[in-house]
């Protein structure tokens, strides 16, 4: 009834891009509203879509329903389609994306109400931008896909670089922004070659690359493996670059130079979800090789791990929030990696219960893209919000804002709580299930691998509490600092109602999980024996027992209350001095976490000793070879010439003495042949 | 009868005078005479072959070479008259203005 209407949910944004592109400046708040009302329509479209998909029985059995038209046929037998592809994974995405982007737009009316004009741009961007995401959550093939990816990369450059021409703080923001959008632009594309080149692989061996027809037993067992394995691989190359995992990390911290709604649209609704939702859509692909979940699995932890450390002692408030996107992502493909180990190992022994303990992994995976998407959401709007107020992003000018910022500080506290895994709020749930999980694996093969890596999880868990809480002691607590004490007191409400509405569910979407929901987002074997979402069992109560029948658990949650009461203690009483554990930032370590690792320098050598060397190659060649053949034809066409030239002496007699010499020489040449070939 | 090698001795002798003096002398009517010479050389071979063979095609291609010959040195000499008038010279030396 509604589900027919899919193609709808991309097409909305989309026009809403074209008209406030070309009209915005023509209605009030340069199309914001029009913004607004496109990613309304979008959600309430996702909602209708999504109901009737799980509430349907015709689609139960086999766990998708897809329609498409063809596109292009190529010689050889390739055809392409262009549709959509609703299972529970689509509409979970399409759900969380389209609504978290209306509360983005709804607070960008009140965040960017001073850029005059240039509104138009935003909110034409951001409107694409929610295009892409919608158009890869519904598309039906690989391609499509593809085309949706690269939309959002394009989206992410243009936005993380608004302020590349007229930055309210001057030039040097200005360069800063553009120079940022470039570095995302260019290591998102190192991902995306990657990406592109496993379609290649893909497509030559599927002959095909629609979802529906890829993802089933009998295709996936005619294909030969390697190819399977080396098109994974390359898949996964390209989400290490989107979801900016290690070791293309980098870009996502300098993206801060965008206004912090587009930060918070591409770490919560769009953008580095894509590197998410494309592993968990790739996974009958995935889970035909287990070390390429393992591979999977060990990204993600090394990322979470590394990226928390740079979390640790950084003044830059939204820094601070990236960090933790990088090291919450890290959470999610170490879930994924873990729980598709297991189903891997289950699929090749056939083991029934190896299946739904991996099924777990991947809905905490899930559940945490989605719990992450709430509260990363509300943590950068509060950031936001603190931002427009005082008016600088450093957190040592701030403090004590929390009188003046009640609404703000408090939903800040909800969403600090939930990030930080916060016994019965949002990002507990998830949180720990995806460390049991890990746990979990480590008893079937790679015991020590899988050890280390929950290792890593435990100690990043414990961090994240800190750091949160040192941003938030940082900012609402403690003395006023300098920019606190001319702030215009709590943002306007455009601004403060989605904080509130976000709050609600960072604080209680984790409950979702003891009701049902884990049925939709588990995966498991469906009707026609297929890996397929929301074909696997949940748990649902039985959770309870599980996370608190565990031992790991309560020590979890006591590592997260010691690093609460540590940040409290350090940023909130000052009772304890975080200088003496740094040598007050003189420490090998601390110089090392504000270089972030020298993964920029890293990058710049890699950038200009390989670029530029193969650069210079190139134009060596360009320069001696291919230029060198063509001047080196012309210059012996002219010097022939001019030597030629010299027998045009305009003598009669000379000529005539040349034409009877040839005539004798050429009777002589006749002569020979003859001789020669016996005639005479 | 006088045999055949008579007159083809001939014919390669003022054939050979003929290029020796356009290949030496300077006077463009003297040359435009020795490119004569050349031609009725050529024209003794036909008469000769025609003869011997007993086949009239040489003899009327001799009739047809002896008209363009007329033809040719008539132009040749209108040619020279016009460079003449222009250089004031005979000499094939001094008609050298066609080259690089």
């Amino acid at each position: 009834m509604f589900i027919e209407y899919t193609w709808l949910i991309p097409v909305i944004p989309l026009l809403c891009f074209l008209i406030v592109g070309f009209l915005g400046n023509k209605t009030p708040q340069g199309g914001g509203y029009i913004a607004i009302t496109g990613a309304a329509i979008a959600t309430v479209l996702a909602v209708l879509v999504s109901c009737e998909f799980w509430t349907s029985a015709a689609y139960s059995d086999v766990g998708y329903v897809t329609q498409q038209i063809t596109w292009f046929t190529l010689p050889g037998g390739f055809t392409l389609h262009f549709g959509y592809y609703i299972d529970s994974l689509a509409c979970l995405t399409m759900l969380f994306a389209s609504f978290i982007a209306m509360l983005i737009f709804v607070y960008s009316l009140g965040y960017m109400h001073d850029e005059g004009v240039r509104k138009r741009r935003y909110f034409g961007e951001v409107s694409l931008f929610l295009t892409g995401m919608l158009g890869l959550a519904v598309s039906s093939n690989f391609l499509e896909m593809f085309i949706f990816w690269e939309i959002m990369g394009l989206c992410s450059y243009l936005l993380i670089g608004f302020w590349s021409f007229n930055h309210p703080d001057g030039d040097a923001a200005s360069e800063n922004a553009a120079s940022a959008a470039k570095k995302a632009f260019l290591v998102t594309r190192l991902g995306d070659v990657c990406l592109m080149a496993g379609l290649f692989v893909l497509l030559f061996a599927f002959k095909t690359l629609d979802y529906a027809d890829m993802f089933t037993e009998e295709a996936l067992a005619a294909v030969d493996p390697n190819m399977i394995i080396l098109g994974s691989l390359l898949i996964f190359g390209g989400v290490i670059g989107k979801s900016a995992q290690f070791p293309l990390l980098d870009w996502l911290p300098d993206a801060m130079a965008g206004p912090t709604t587009v930060s918070a649209l591409i770490h919560a609704a769009t953008m580095v979800k894509a590197g998410v939702y494309l592993t968990a859509r790739c996974f009958p692909l995935f889970t035909q090789c287990s070390w390429i979940l393992l591979w999977v699995a060990i990204i993600g932890g090394v990322t979470a791990f590394f990226a928390a450390t740079m979390a640790l002692n950084n003044m830059n408030i939204k820094k601070v929030l990236a960090y933790s996107t990088l090291s919450q992502l890290g959470y999610m493909f170490l879930a994924l990696g873990a729980g598709g180990y297991m189903i891997a190992l289950g699929l090749e022994q056939g083991n029934e219960a190896l299946i739904v303990a991996g099924s777990a992994g991947y809905t905490a995976g899930l559940l945490h893209m989605v719990n992450h998407a709430f509260f990363k959401a509300l943590l950068f709007l509060g950031s936001g919000s603190v931002i427009h107020s005082c008016g600088t992003e450093d957190m040592r000018k701030m403090g004590g804002l929390g009188k003046k910022m009640k609404i703000t500080s408090i939903t800040m506290l909800i969403g600090s709580l939930s990030i930080s895994g916060f016994p019965f709020f949002a990002g507990f749930w998830s949180k720990d299930l995806i460390i049991e999980s890990v746990m979990h694996a480590s008893d079937f093969g790679e015991q020590t691998l899988f050890l280390i890596l929950w290792f890593l999880a435990i100690v990043t868990a414990f961090m994240t509490a800190f750091y949160m809480f040192r941003m938030w002691f940082m900012t609402f607590q403690g003395v006023e600092g300098v920019n606190a004490h001319h702030t215009h007191g709590e943002s306007p409400k455009s601004m403060v109602v989605p904080l509130c509405i976000l709050s609600i569910f960072a604080a209680g979407l984790g409950f979702v999980i003891l009701f049902g929901f884990d049925n939709l987002i588990s995966i498991g074997e469906n009707a026609a024996g297929n890996l397929q979402v929301g074909s696997g069992e949940g748990k649902g109560f039985e959770y309870i027992t599980e996370i608190f029948g565990n031992v790991y658990t309560w020590m979890t949650i006591v590592l997260v209350l010691m690093a609460m009461g540590i940040a409290y203690l350090m940023y909130s009483k000052k009772t304890m001095n975080p200088g003496k554990f740094n040598k007050n930032g003189e420490s090998r370590l601390y110089h090392a976490l504000t270089m972030r690792w020298w993964f920029p320098q890293l990058y710049d050598q890699i950038a200009w000793k390989l670029g530029y060397g193969v650069a210079r190659g190139v134009d060596f060649v360009d320069k001696n070879i291919i230029d060198g053949t063509v001047n080196g034809i012309s210059n012996a066409v002219i010097g022939g010439g001019e030597i030629l030239s010299k027998a045009q002496t305009g003598n009669v007699r000379s000529y005539t003495t040349v034409v009877f010499g040839g005539v004798v020489v050429f009777f002589c040449v006749i002569l020979g042949i003859f001789w020669y070939m016996g005639g005479l | 009868m006088i045999p055949i090698e008579f007159f083809l001795a001939f014919a390669a002798i003022l054939f050979a005078i003929g290029a020796y003096g356009v290949m030496t002398k300077n006077n463009t009517i003297i040359v435009l005479m020795c490119v004569e010479l050349m031609l009725n050389a050529a024209n003794i071979n036909f008469v000769a072959f025609s003869a011997f063979t007993g086949d009239a095609m040489g003899q009327v291609f001799v009739i047809m070479t002896i008209t363009v010959a007329a033809a040719e040195v008539a132009v040749g000499i209108a040619i020279l008259l016009n460079a003449y008038k222009l250089k004031k010279a005979t000499e094939v030396d001094g008609l050298a203005s066609m080259r690089w």
